[in-house]
């Protein structure tokens, strides 16, 4: 070979590398790019493709998560992110976190009176004591009924009678009907006369040792808990949950042993949403160990199931009958730590001028000087640090879709002795709905529901006005556009206007192909409503008669937290 | 040699295309959103495994474990074997001997060279829960403790130093009649003093007294020390509470078999948490009055006279800086909650010492005032630091336990 030949022959190789380069980067591209909207948009389910039945428990320790979320997690910085759990429409499909009931669907009252009840209630005329109880800060057993079922008892401390037991019931009917995997719990009673010990029951000892479970470990604690005139006990029964159990989920990262957990739990919609429902109920305690994922075979797969187990820290039940900071305030918190601290004392929080009428069976629970935006949780969660005002207001369209006959019904069942603490609740709950409705619907571009129909019409619905959020007159603008599904180009189109909650299209220039794209920015004039000025993006896909909703985007992809309603104002 | 190089070129341009078509199949593009999450997860197939907990998260959990179930372990142990031994480090070793019984075997030194070591045996769970029973056998020496003379003109260039040491075996049992509220006490020990020449830097206390001058100088008195306490209690956690209060009355019989030192103790004490602003200030009282009664003609030794002066009676002023027959102390806080986790305090104690008890009045009363902050839990308070005004100085004082 000549040294000249060499060199060409050299040039067309290294011609030829970068070609096969520039084909691999080509077929790379080609592979991977995403078109915006894909034929089964938007997804009404989550899918699970994946076999989770590797999975293996693990309890986080209480400390450990506290001590976390209280000095670092704290510190967390928002980043901004949508959600990820959501579909193209903004909304939180169905999945093994979260199932849409209210706010999607109509719930009767009726089905928000049997929430997550599927199974008879317990047999309580005979319990066989099986150990302790092994969640929550309410004292209890693990037991069987006379039918042999077994169920997780929680009494009553005997400074709330009827309260936790209540809080549970009625709380876990609301958590059913927002969505969340709930517990099967029940009212019933025990009676120490008519019990029996497991001969292999075994409670825990300070040892670590476990020994057998005597009737002086349940009189210890039946003397701690509220007792009856007749000698029985309040209990709320808890149904074991189907399933392997892992423990808790945490409130942000992804199980690692869950390969269909690929969204970042801080990102989840329905996990950041809590902040808006933990506020109008006041579930403070958002622990993971107040949570489960459990490992179930459906339809031949095996996946992990989330649960919201413990919704009983909620309305004005705590672990202490003096905990009055609870709910204003983290159980660290360095600005009021050093507020008090440099004042001794005398720059007085809200919780100490917060007046309360107080029910045994509801606790420290209010609705006047309630304010969403400075309620907090016992410690803060990531996922909690992370809703944005779009979350909020996804999540406060379903505080609004409850009604007051739904709140009263869902109260009912909490079986307060007394009228007046039962209708105090849901008084209470009642007001703090308008205030987080109030809030949170009109803190952003409040149009919902949007439809196109054949000839151009555009229609929708101001949530805010729907919920009385805000009473002012509105202006709608749309400015429409063609979208390239493809490039995710847009070419602009007119822009049109009305006084009314529905817009016509520019006359002859929406597409009539079946597969073409047309979207529009709607925005709203309203005086007091600055925000709402930030249009609302909305897709349509066109079929071969008529416009479907295949996009909605409320915020875009990253919105700074410092803009947020939902962050504190202080 | 041309057509080779062509030949070259075609087969590497077929490769490259091999090669991204080969891209395009391994990763195709998803056609629906459905697919493209399930690639997502199977994707995460690849590099599935179990939750690993960090070492941050393991020390937590473990920690965790000893404070909430009481698993056995070693521990730190911070008791002095007397006050006024200065900073005190110390370990120990609990061992559950049965389901809630432990023995802890534990050991301090001092920075002055006190030493203490004592093995403690705890049944927290008798008669059905209403009793508890501590039995307690250990070894402790003190170096250099202060005296300054008896009664309260006694002035700080007047003190003094001695050592003591004192093994001891004791039992104390606790009833509670009815769960809570109501507290029934009682104890015996066994001991012996044997009081020796002070190592500090101070004049030892031989030097300046007689056995004449001061009872118990050179003394080895074994004693028979029995106790009974009966007190009405409800405060939420004796180390720690924001309301409720104590009151308690405790009876001490020190019996020598030789018949020279016996004598007896009355101890009165009242603690009141009074909440105010929803208990983030609380204001703390603090009664107690000690009286002693000698036996027929016999004497208290001077190192067991009531005493002001300490971390937990008199802050301002140096460990047993007034000692005498007997003893008021008057303590006053103003505690802040600053969060769930710690409070700050503005104090003020008042206290003396009187040769008689018709003297155990309000006049004369020595007193200081400080300011401190304490580092607590629901029901225990592991650390308090405070700096503390008298009259004699500043003094900062670190404690592993509330003042009251």
């Amino acid at each position: 070979m000549s040294t000249l030949s060499f060199v060409s022959s050299a040039r067309r190789a290294s011609g030829a590398i970068l070609l096969v380069a520039a084909l691999g980067l080509c077929g790379r591209a080609v592979s991977t790019q995403r078109p915006r909207f894909y034929p089964d948009d938007p997804i009404a389910r989550e899918p699970e493709s994946q076999d989770a039945s590797k999975a293996k428990p693990y309890f986080m320790g209480s400390l450990y998560e506290m001590s976390n979320n209280l000095f670092v997690t704290a510190g967390y910085k928002p980043s901004g992110t949508r959600a990820k759990s959501i579909n193209s429409i903004d909304e939180v499909p169905d999945s093994s976190w979260f199932t849409n009931r209210i706010g999607s669907t109509t719930v009767t009252v009726e089905e928000i009176v049997r929430g997550p009840n599927r199974g008879a209630p317990p047999d309580p005329s005979r319990w066989t004591l099986t150990r302790e109880k092994t969640s929550g800060s309410h004292p209890g057993f693990t037991a069987r009924d006379a039918k042999g079922e077994t169920w997780f008892l929680e009494f009553d401390p005997p400074y709330f009678p009827e309260g936790a037991t209540g809080a549970v019931a009625v709380a876990t009917k609301i958590f059913w009907a927002l969505g969340y995997n709930q517990v099967e719990s029940f009212l019933t009673t025990f009676d120490p006369k008519r019990v029996d010990f497991d001969p292999k029951a075994t409670i825990r000892r300070p040892s670590g040792a476990r020994t057998r479970f005597t009737p002086d470990d349940m009189n210890a604690i039946l003397e701690r808990v509220a007792k009856k005139a007749d000698g029985t006990y309040r209990v709320i029964a808890g149904r074991l949950i189907p399933g392997k159990i892992l423990g808790g989920f945490l409130y942000d990262g992804t199980r690692p042993d869950d390969p269909n957990d690929v969204v970042p739990h801080e990102h989840r919609r329905e996990l950041r949403a809590l902040r808006v429902f933990g506020a109008w109920t006041n579930l403070t305690d958002l622990k993971a160990s107040n949570t489960l994922d459990t490992l179930l075979t459906r339809n031949g797969r095996t996946v992990v199931i989330h649960y919201l187990q413990d919704v009983g820290s909620t309305f004005g039940m705590c672990n202490d009958l003096h905990e009055w900071d609870l709910s204003y305030e983290h159980f660290f918190q360095a600005d009021t730590t050093w507020r008090r601290l440099f004042s001794f004392g005398f720059a007085l929080s809200p919780w100490q001028r917060v007046h309360y009428v107080e029910y045994p069976s509801i606790g420290k629970f209010e609705g006047d000087v309630f304010d969403p935006r400075t309620w907090r949780p016992q410690t803060p969660t990531t996922a909690y640090l992370e809703m944005r005002d779009d979350d909020a207001f996804w999540a406060a369209q379903r505080v609004a879709a409850f009604s007051d006959d739904l709140i009263r019904a869902a109260v009912h069942t909490g079986e307060y002795s007394d009228p007046a603490a039962e209708k105090y609740l849901a008084d209470v709950l009642i007001k703090r709905r308008d205030k987080v409705t109030r809030l949170y619907l009109s803190a952003v571009n409040p149009i919902v529901n949007p439809r196109l129909d054949a000839n151009g019409r555009l229609t929708f619905e101001n949530a805010a006005f729907a919920a009385d959020a805000s009473g002012a007159a509105a202006t709608y603008r749309a400015s429409w556009f063609l979208f390239d599904n493809a490039t995710g180009e847009r070419q602009s189109l007119s822009e049109t206007q009305s006084r009314t909650t529905t817009i016509e299209a520019p006359r002859g220039v929406l597409p009539t192909t079946s597969g073409s794209f047309v979207g529009a920015d709607v925005a709203v004039e309203s005086e007091g409503h600055p925000t709402w000025r930030r249009p609302v993006r909305v897709y349509f896909r066109r079929s071969a008669t008529a416009w479907t909703l295949v996009g909605l985007e409320r915020l875009p992809e990253s919105a700074a937290a410092s803009t947020r309603v939902a962050a504190d104002p202080l | 040699m041309q057509s080779v190089s062509i030949s070259r070129l075609f087969v590497l341009v077929v490769l490259a295309v091999g090669a991204a078509t080969s891209a395009v199949a391994q990763d195709p593009a998803p056609s629906t959103r459905e697919t493209a999450i399930e690639q997502d997860q199977a994707e995460k197939v690849k590099a599935l495994h179990p939750y690993v907990p960090g070492k941050g998260e393991a020390l937590f959990n473990r920690a965790e474990d000893i404070l909430v179930n009481g698993v056995p372990s070693w521990h730190p142990f911070f008791t002095s074997a007397y006050y006024g031994g200065g900073f005190t480090l110390g370990a120990g070793y609990a061992h559950h001997v049965s389901p809630y019984n432990m023995i802890d075997v534990r050991g301090s030194y001092t920075i002055l060279g006190y030493k203490l070591l004592e093995a403690e045996l705890t049944a927290p769970r008798l008669f059905h829960r209403r009793g508890s029973l501590s039995v307690i056998g250990g070894w402790r020496e003190v170096t250099q403790a202060a005296f300054y003379g008896k009664g309260m003109s006694t002035s700080l260039d007047d003190r003094t130093d001695f050592a003591f040491q004192q093994p001891f075996g004791s039992g104390t049992l606790t009833f509670w009649p009815t769960r809570r509220l109501w507290m029934l006490r009682g104890g015996l020990e066994l001991s012996r003093y044997s009081q020796q020449a002070g190592e500090g830097s101070f004049p030892s206390v031989d030097k300046v007294y007689t056995p004449a001058t001061l009872p118990g100088i050179g003394t080895k008195t074994t004693y028979v020390h029995s106790q009974g306490t009966f007190g009405f209690d409800w405060r939420t956690s004796p180390g720690y509470s924001r309301r409720g209060g104590f009151y308690g009355v405790t009876v001490h019989d020190f019996t020598d078999p030789d018949e020279k030192f016996g004598f007896r103790r009355l101890d009165y004490e009242v603690i009141q948490h009074i909440p105010i602003f929803r208990e983030a200030w609380v204001i703390s009282l603090r009664g107690e009055v000690q009286t002693t009664y000698t036996k027929n003609n016999q004497q208290i030794p001077f190192f067991l006279l009531p005493y002001v002066g300490s971390g937990s009676t008199m802050r301002g002023f140096m460990s047993h800086r007034f000692r005498d027959q007997n003893r008021i102390v008057g303590q006053v806080e103003w505690r802040i909650m600053a969060n769930r986790f710690m409070d700050t305090a503005v104090f003020y104690d008042a206290g003396k010492v009187t040769a008689r008890r018709a003297d155990l009045d309000f006049s004369g009363l020595k007193s200081d005032y400080g300011i401190g902050v304490r580092f607590h839990g629901p029901f225990a308070t592991p650390l308090r630091v405070e700096v503390a005004r008298s009259p004699e100085g500043t003094r900062l004082v670190v404690a592993v336990q509330p003042i009251f």
